[in-house]
């Protein structure tokens, strides 16, 4: 189980800082925390508790104050942009509560974007695999803005495994979505992750999503408040050890 | 009250926000402004300089070849006013100095401001005007050309015809008053240069009372009535005058420059001036329109939030009202003062620049000179006019804009991407490339791609159009009508009428001296340098006793041939008539290949005339009639005949008057000296020489020229202004898309080569727009400005250093402005600008 070569993913002391003086905010604080392959986190918080902030910077997005992000053992807060876009496009996939679809390109377009980036071949038999189990086989040459919301989170998620990364990174994938269709997102997202062996790391407000995850990661002002085995896996893994 | 405020202060914050906007909206403003100013100042400036210029020469009319009984008649005539004559009395003889003597005199004025009338009436620096039969009076410089110290009480001897024949007189003058000096540009030949100086009346007296001189007056004269008549009615008043004192229609020549000046205030100079504004005001209107309405597509979703929070159409309107005057109210008088201070401080510059460089017509040098401190420039109603004229631009520009924006409905507040029309899907492509994304976002976005290229296109169409008659207005093709081969150009030069005091000067007997003999020519393909001699096709003169205006006073023309190789080209630009060779031949047909000399001497095709070649002494009977009237870009002699109708006449004597020789590039200045003093050793020859002949031609056509390109870039300028707003539009409201794609892996390379792929396409659409109708509409342009003489363009030049600068131009500002915007943008953190909601 601490099998370091299994960490995908490791935070140092990392920190992000706005402002200064009396008008300092510590959005994150000195957060240190491993994500091993294959599982499947999510961070809960209240607003500005820093999960979105933290999020960001694991995806390269935004440059930590100081601390290191590890994705594979190398430090990305040092890395050049040429660098760093590689390994977005080759090793992390995003998936943004607004769906954030391009929406001059249709949705196979879309979802093939980050593989035409890298001038990487097409594994068709896979893309269309994906896109049949997240249910767009009619919609592939669609305009963005003729979907709903569902089918665009859709969307964003096949773009986000398209790549086959190690990582799969969620900000509040069904925040803008209604229950039902958000239920059935996130089972679409949870099923496919696990398919194609990957981690995934959700940001979420929802409780039930929180309890589907491997583990919970709660943060409050910055600062990792709990971190556990959420309370549903902990029964199954017990189930599994006495099993064993 | 509160509404007004919430409005105009909605508009204000709106400028401050979309700065880059604001900022481009306030320089094609500015720049229309500033074009429209300076387009009326250098108008107001132009036409008070002509004034000026022509009040310096204020006469009405002139009559040439009067009696002294008709100028008698004249100085008390009742209409007119004022009446000065002019004689020439002899011509200068010295070398090859080309030179006269002449005697003015003023016999009535009647103005009673006459004083004050003529500010500019050339004073004599020093000294009085001749009053004594052996005192004249010049400037410094005519002095010292004749080998005289230019002091008053000088003396100075000069020999000279008097009435341009008989014998050649010597005489010693004193200097007896001094005009203000010119300057002369170096390298100038001597003979393109014209000189004068004034004589006293007691010598033309004295000659005329012996009976050697014979006075033909040229009066200059005003009659009454220039502040009441118009044009046409002082023309006719000054025939009347004329037909009193039975003086021929033919030698009466009016001053149309200066009397369109006093009657009709200019009203070529002001039409030219409106259409130039009417472009400048299309164009601008053009990209002040396409920002406002890139604006719109920009803002859907902001009008739409402020109709969804109530602002009815009126003050939707009234912002965008408010936007404009806002943004006016500072670009334009910027524009006004910089439009007005630009031809204040380059008008002076550019009379300077074509002053030192044309000697050539001292007559308005001088006057440039004395005027160019004085020029008016400033006019209110010009000021009033580009001012309302930049408004009336942005309100017409908005018009449109405004229409789209009050149709904005409220539900667009919460559409949350820029509306990609109506289209529902898209085939797209398999793969996705950078090529792929820079096409869709200008698919996406068609009329806001198609209305960039084309204010940009139009404009550089107008700029390869225009470049496409300038470039052909070429020094070398100017310099090639005295050298049509080759460097240089010896010509023989003889009298174009009989010589009978000195025959020596007549053609039939240059000839015989055979100066361009085969001798003559190996010892000038014997200078260092000199490649190759060759002779231009000989020249007979022709003379007639018909009656005829090409043959008055016994003048004689020059008769040449043209060989069945240059039918095409006659052909080509025939205007009257027909050519065929063979028919020619057999019936001694000739051609006319000047269309200005056919009109001026009153032929029809048709004219048959009876003429006298004249071989050496041999005198050739030859009846020709006038078939065609052509105007070839060749320089050919006023009359042609087939080459074997010119063989048939057998001539004895070889007929060479012109000879051209090719120099290497290395001895040209060597060679041109060694020429120099051959031709200086004989009085009749001239030599041109192309370096000489080039910057003669340069002057003259740098004055027009360079302000016509400086107009061309700023309108391009303009158009640019559009293009850079469509880029950063562009960019700017897809931050969040862009921001995206580089969240998903797109690199800065990568994001680079896609804006400016982007750009390249713009670019592209706008050169081969440019390029094509460009080019196409400049070749047709040329055609016209050939056919109206403009600046005596005759050959057509391919526009390329302007093509390849404006593609060179197009392209860099392009990529400039993509690096800048990425740099600019990349100050942000790549969350930032995902999270970035216009």
């Amino acid at each position: 189980m601490n099998n370091q070569t299994d960490i995908i993913l490791q935070t140092e002391t990392l920190c992000k800082y706005y402002g200064s003086g009396d008008n300092l905010v510590k959005a994150v604080d000195h957060i240190d925390l491993q994500i091993r392959q294959g599982e499947f986190v999510s961070i809960v918080g209240k607003s500005g508790s820093g999960k979105s902030t933290l999020l960001h910077m694991l995806g390269g997005l935004d440059n930590p104050t100081s601390g290191k992000v590890f994705i594979d053992g190398e430090n990305i807060a040092s890395f050049k942009e040429e660098k760093l876009s590689k390994i977005r496009r080759r090793k992390i996939g995003f998936i943004f509560q607004a769906y954030n679809l391009i929406p001059a390109l249709n949705v196979w377009e879309n979802i093939v974007l980050p593989l035409g980036l890298d001038n990487k071949p097409l594994d068709e038999a896979f893309l269309e695999d994906i896109i049949a189990t997240l249910g767009l086989t009619e919609k592939k040459h669609s305009l963005p803005n003729t979907l709903s919301g569902g089918q665009q989170q859709r969307c964003a998620i096949a773009r986000a495994i398209a790549v086959k990364p190690s990582l799969i990174l969620a900000d509040e994938p069904t925040g803008n979505l209604d229950t039902k269709t958000g239920d059935e997102v996130m089972a679409l997202l949870k099923t496919s992750a696990k398919k194609y062996g990957q981690t995934l790391v959700v940001i979420t407000h929802n409780e039930e999503i929180a309890q589907m995850a491997d583990r919970t990661i709660m943060l409050a002002d910055g600062r990792i408040l709990s971190d556990g085995i959420s309370p549903v896996r902990k029964k199954e893994a017990q189930e599994v050890t006495s099993h064993a | 009250m509160r509404k007004t405020n919430t409005v105009s202060n909605l508009a204000l914050q709106r400028l401050r926000y979309n700065k880059s906007r604001t900022l481009l909206t306030g320089i094609a403003i500015l720049f229309t402004t500033m074009l429209l100013m300076a387009i009326g100042t250098t108008g107001v400036a132009m036409l008070d300089m002509n004034r000026q210029i022509y009040s310096q020469s204020d006469y009405h009319a002139s009559f040439n070849g009067l009696t002294p009984g008709q100028v008698q008649t004249l100085s008390s005539h009742i209409r007119v006013e004022a009446l000065s004559t002019a004689e020439v009395f002899a011509d200068i003889i010295n070398g090859k100095m080309n030179g006269v003597l002449t005697y003015t005199e003023v016999l009535r004025d009647d103005r009673t401001d006459a004083a004050d009338s003529n500010p500019h009436a050339q004073t004599l620096t020093e000294g009085h005007y001749p009053e004594a039969e052996n005192e004249i009076c010049s400037s410094p410089i005519f002095f010292r050309r004749v080998g005289a110290d230019p002091v008053v009480g000088g003396k100075v001897t000069l020999s000279f015809r008097v009435n341009g024949k008989g014998e050649i007189l010597t005489k010693e003058f004193i200097i007896s008053g001094l005009e203000p000096d010119v300057e002369i540009a170096e390298g100038i030949d001597d003979s393109r240069l014209m000189w004068a100086a004034r004589v006293s009346k007691a010598l033309l007296q004295e000659y005329a009372d012996a009976g050697l001189y014979e006075a033909e007056p040229n009066a200059t004269l005003r009659v009454y009535g220039e502040n009441e008549l118009s044009f046409d009615e002082m023309e006719e008043r000054i025939l009347s005058v004329a037909a009193d004192i039975g003086l021929d229609e033919m030698y009466v020549n009016p001053n149309k420059e200066y009397l369109s000046a006093v009657t009709e205030p200019d009203t070529d100079t002001i039409a030219v001036i409106t259409v130039i504004c009417l472009i400048v005001i299309l164009f601008s209107s053009l990209v002040i329109y396409s920002i406002y309405y890139v604006g719109v597509i920009t803002d859907v979703q902001e009008i739409g939030k402020l109709k969804a929070l109530g602002a009815s159409k009126r003050q939707i309107a009234g912002m965008f009202y408010r936007q404009g005057a806002i943004v006016s109210a500072i670009a334009i008088p910027v524009g006004l003062l910089i439009g007005f201070l630009l031809p204040y401080l380059l008008f002076p510059l550019t009379l300077w620049a074509y002053r030192s460089g044309s000697a050539i017509n001292s007559y308005s040098r001088d006057a440039a000179e004395a005027v160019v401190g004085q020029i008016h420039m400033f006019s209110l109603p010009v000021l009033l006019a580009a001012a309302a004229a930049s408004l009336a631009t942005v309100f017409l520009s908005l018009q449109k804009p405004i229409r789209m924006a009050k149709k904005v409905s409220p539900a667009e507040a919460i559409r949350y991407q820029e509306n990609t029309a109506d289209k529902k899907s898209r085939t797209g492509h398999h793969t996705v490339r950078v090529s792929t994304l820079t096409f869709a976002n200008l698919a996406r976005n068609k009329r806001r791609t198609a209305v960039t290229i084309l204010t940009m296109g139009l404009s550089c169409v107008l700029f390869i159009c225009v470049s496409a008659v300038l470039s052909s207005v070429s020094a070398e093709d100017l310099a090639r009508r005295n050298i049509p081969k080759g460097d240089f150009c010896i010509s023989l030069e003889y009298a174009h009428y009989e010589d009978k005091e000195y025959p020596e000067n007549n053609l039939e007997n240059l000839v015989q001296k055979n100066y361009f003999s085969d001798a003559f020519l190996s010892q000038l393909l014997s200078i260092e340098g000199v490649e190759k001699v060759e002779r231009a096709p000989g020249i007979i003169l022709s003379s007639t006793d018909m009656p005829s205006l090409m043959y008055e006073d016994k003048s004689r023309q020059p008769l040449s041939y043209f060989t069945r190789e240059d039918v095409a080209e006659l052909s080509a630009y025939l205007q009257q008539g027909s050519i065929d060779y063979d028919r020619m031949t057999a019936n001694n047909e000739i051609i006319c290949t000047h269309v200005y000399s056919f009109e001026q001497y009153g032929l029809s095709i048709g004219d048959t005339f009876s003429l006298t070649l004249h071989d050496g002494s041999r005198e050739i009977p030859f009846t020709a009639t006038l078939t065609a009237l052509t105007q070839p870009d060749s320089n050919f002699p006023l009359l042609i005949m087939t080459e074997d109708t010119w063989k048939s006449l057998g001539l004895t004597c070889d007929p060479t008057t012109d000879i051209y020789l090719y120099a290497d590039d290395e001895h040209y200045d060597s060679v041109k000296e060694a020429l120099f003093n051959i031709v200086s050793e004989n009085e009749h020859f001239t030599m041109y020489a192309m370096d000489v002949e080039i910057m003669i031609g340069r002057s003259g056509i740098d004055l027009t020229r360079n302000p016509i390109y400086l107009l061309l870039i700023l309108i391009t300028v303009i158009s640019f202004i559009n293009l850079i707003n469509t880029m950063i539009t562009s960019i700017v409201t897809r931050k969040k898309e862009l921001g995206i794609l580089q969240a998903l892996g797109l690199s800065d390379k990568q994001l680079v080569r896609m804006l400016s792929g982007e750009g390249l396409v713009f670019t592209a659409s706008t050169l081969l727009i440019s390029l094509t109708l460009g080019n196409f509409f400049g070749y047709l342009f040329y055609k016209w400005a050939k056919q109206e003489h403009f600046m005596s363009i005759s050959r057509y030049h391919y526009p390329l250093w302007e093509s390849i600068g404006l593609a060179l131009v197009l392209l860099f500002g392009q990529l400039l402005i993509t690096l800048m915007i990425s740099r600019k943008m990349k100050k942000e953190s790549l969350i930032e600008r995902i999270r970035n909601q216009e």
